[in-house]
């Protein structure tokens, strides 16, 4: 099995910058809403469970629990992702409350299931970590 | 929630051969769609003075309509493009040529979707080549999530998690859609399939097969609509849209709510409450089925069995076309071809029409049209009614 990972990665917008650049100091940052007292994902500029705007970034404990995974064992990328596959997509649902969409680490995307406990773990590709997940 | 109209009415619909149409673009195959459309019920291109399409995915336009129209020479007094995902955008045109029919702005309305989405694709391509962006890649792509087969399989894992379901389950979607396609002589797929068949396919993304996965297609669909008095002065069997609703719940994959709050069974309790009818008032039913899971939770959502049950609602016949409520006769996005959902509408107007050919369900008077664009994150559910 390949170590490498692949990513295709996009420019930060004036929304994604500051979760993409904590992402590079081993961070994950969720936005907070301070009317109605809650964090969500992904990054913008109004919370979209209230359209509060009272918003703030907060480091979350990066841990959570499995809500779904998929193998996937074809590129939808081209010939130069197929040293990377199988590679294992997982949606997690972060204590903090929002769910989240991510990929396992190699060493552990066998043995994922649903329910499992999972935390965060940042792996470079090309010029940013990513926040990945590992078994907790 | 308000009944669609008593006062527009479908006079026909009408669809281009599908799978491979090379050399035709997307304003070549629309037109296409809108002819055999006109014909179905005897009305000429002149005739018509409104006209909604789609903006094509696999090679996006600018002013779609106004292309399509000049294309057809018309010079229509309402033009609109939609994209709203899925059926769902069909089931919006139909509406809104409705709302335009009734305020007055025109008479006659040709709505139609169609593109050359198979041989737009360059060879090695994977999928439908999406070169417009629906939003939410930057929390997709990253994390190795691309097109829509990922996003599905996460959703139909979660679906065998929560309610024991198994593969088998799937696969009954496919063979049963796959077995109604072969009696669609307008059909992609010719060749039977079994469960085994199913169970044998490629894994693209656990725990989803290549037969669990709906077509490329090139092809095209219309449906045209005009006032109940003229449709009436046109000696046409026409169809009534008797309720639609829809909702939205997210976009991207990365905002996926849980299963129970899919906005499928809030569109479903809002169409069939303005219909005054429920699922078993239903003589067939269009379910979009871009993925086999897709098909399950949505007999679920729209109350045609339990949640989880979808497979064994299939195994006792009740989809079947000798079943109480057959379920998509014309092959569907699994076996006859995806485009979009439009041959969805365009097969409920047929057999309303009683014009469905060797496939026709006898006696069949009320249809109801499911769509979802994205990954459920569009929903939408349409009643029709033959007249």
């Amino acid at each position: 099995m390949s170590t490498s990972y692949q990513a295709v990665l996009h420019t930060p917008t004036i929304d994604s910058i500051p979760f993409w650049s904590a992402c590079n100091q081993d961070q994950l940052l969720l936005q907070h809403c301070a009317e109605c007292e809650t964090s969500f994902y992904y990054a913008r500029r109004l919370c979209p469970h209230c359209g509060g705007e009272k918003i703030s970034w907060h480091q979350s404990a990066g841990k959570g629990t499995v809500f779904s995974f998929s193998e996937v064992a074809v590129s939808f990328f081209g010939p130069e992702w197929d040293a990377d596959l199988p590679y294992t997509v997982v949606l997690v649902d972060l204590d903090e409350g929002p769910r989240m969409l991510s990929r396992m680490l190699k060493q552990d995307q066998a043995r994922v299931s649903i329910g499992v406990r999972v935390q965060v773990s940042f792996v470079q590709v090309h010029a940013q970590k990513l926040p990945f997940f590992e078994l907790l | 929630m308000p009944r669609v109209s008593d006062q527009v009415v479908i006079v026909g619909a009408g669809e281009t051969k599908v799978g491979k149409l090379p050399g035709l673009q997307s304003v070549h195959i629309q037109a296409w769609a809108v002819q055999q459309a006109l014909v179905d019920c005897g009305l000429r291109v002149s005739e018509l003075d409104g006209l909604i399409n789609l903006d094509p995915y696999a090679v996006p336009h600018s002013m779609f309509s106004s292309t399509l129209s000049e294309y057809l020479g018309l010079k229509p007094k309402f033009l609109s493009t939609l994209d709203v995902g899925g059926t769902v955008t069909g089931m919006t045109m139909l509406q809104q040529a409705v709302w335009a029919i009734e305020a007055g702005h025109c008479e006659v309305v040709a709505c139609v979707y169609g593109e050359n989405a198979l041989t737009a694709r360059a060879p090695e391509q994977r999928g439908l080549a999406m070169q417009n962006l629906m939003g939410g890649q930057e929390w997709e792509e990253p994390f190795g999530v691309h097109g829509m087969v990922t996003p599905y399989a996460l959703v139909a894992q979660r679906y065998l998690h929560q309610y024991g379901a198994t593969v088998d389950d799937f696969g009954e979607v496919s063979v049963l859609t796959r077995r109604h396609a072969l009696n669609n002589e307008n059909a992609q797929m010719k060749k039977p399939m079994t469960l085994e068949d199913h169970r044998a396919s490629k894994l693209i993304s656990s725990p989803l097969r290549l037969l669990d996965c709906s077509l490329v297609s090139d092809g095209g669909g219309a449906v045209i609509l005009t006032t109940r008095s003229r449709a009436r002065r046109m000696g046409q069997r026409f169809v009534s849209i008797t309720s639609m609703a829809m909702r939205a719940t997210h976009s991207s994959i990365a905002q996926l709510p849980d299963l129970e709050d899919f906005g499928m069974r809030e569109a479903g309790l809002d169409a069939f409450e303005a219909a005054g009818e429920g699922p078993e008032a239903m003589q067939v039913a269009l379910l979009h089925d871009a993925f086999s899971v897709s098909v399950l939770i949505t007999l679920e959502a729209l109350g045609f069995c339990q949640p989880g049950q979808g497979g064994n609602y299939l195994r006792a016949g009740h989809a079947s076309m000798e079943g109480r409520c057959p379920l998509n006769p014309h092959g569907g996005l699994l076996s006859q071809a995806h485009i979009g959902g439009m041959l969805h509408l365009t097969e409920a107007v047929q057999q309303l029409r009683g014009r469905a050919g060797r496939r026709q369900i006898e006696g069949a008077r009320r249809a109801v049209v499911s769509g979802n664009g994205g990954v459920f994150s569009v929903c939408g559910v349409m009643v029709l009614e033959a007249n």
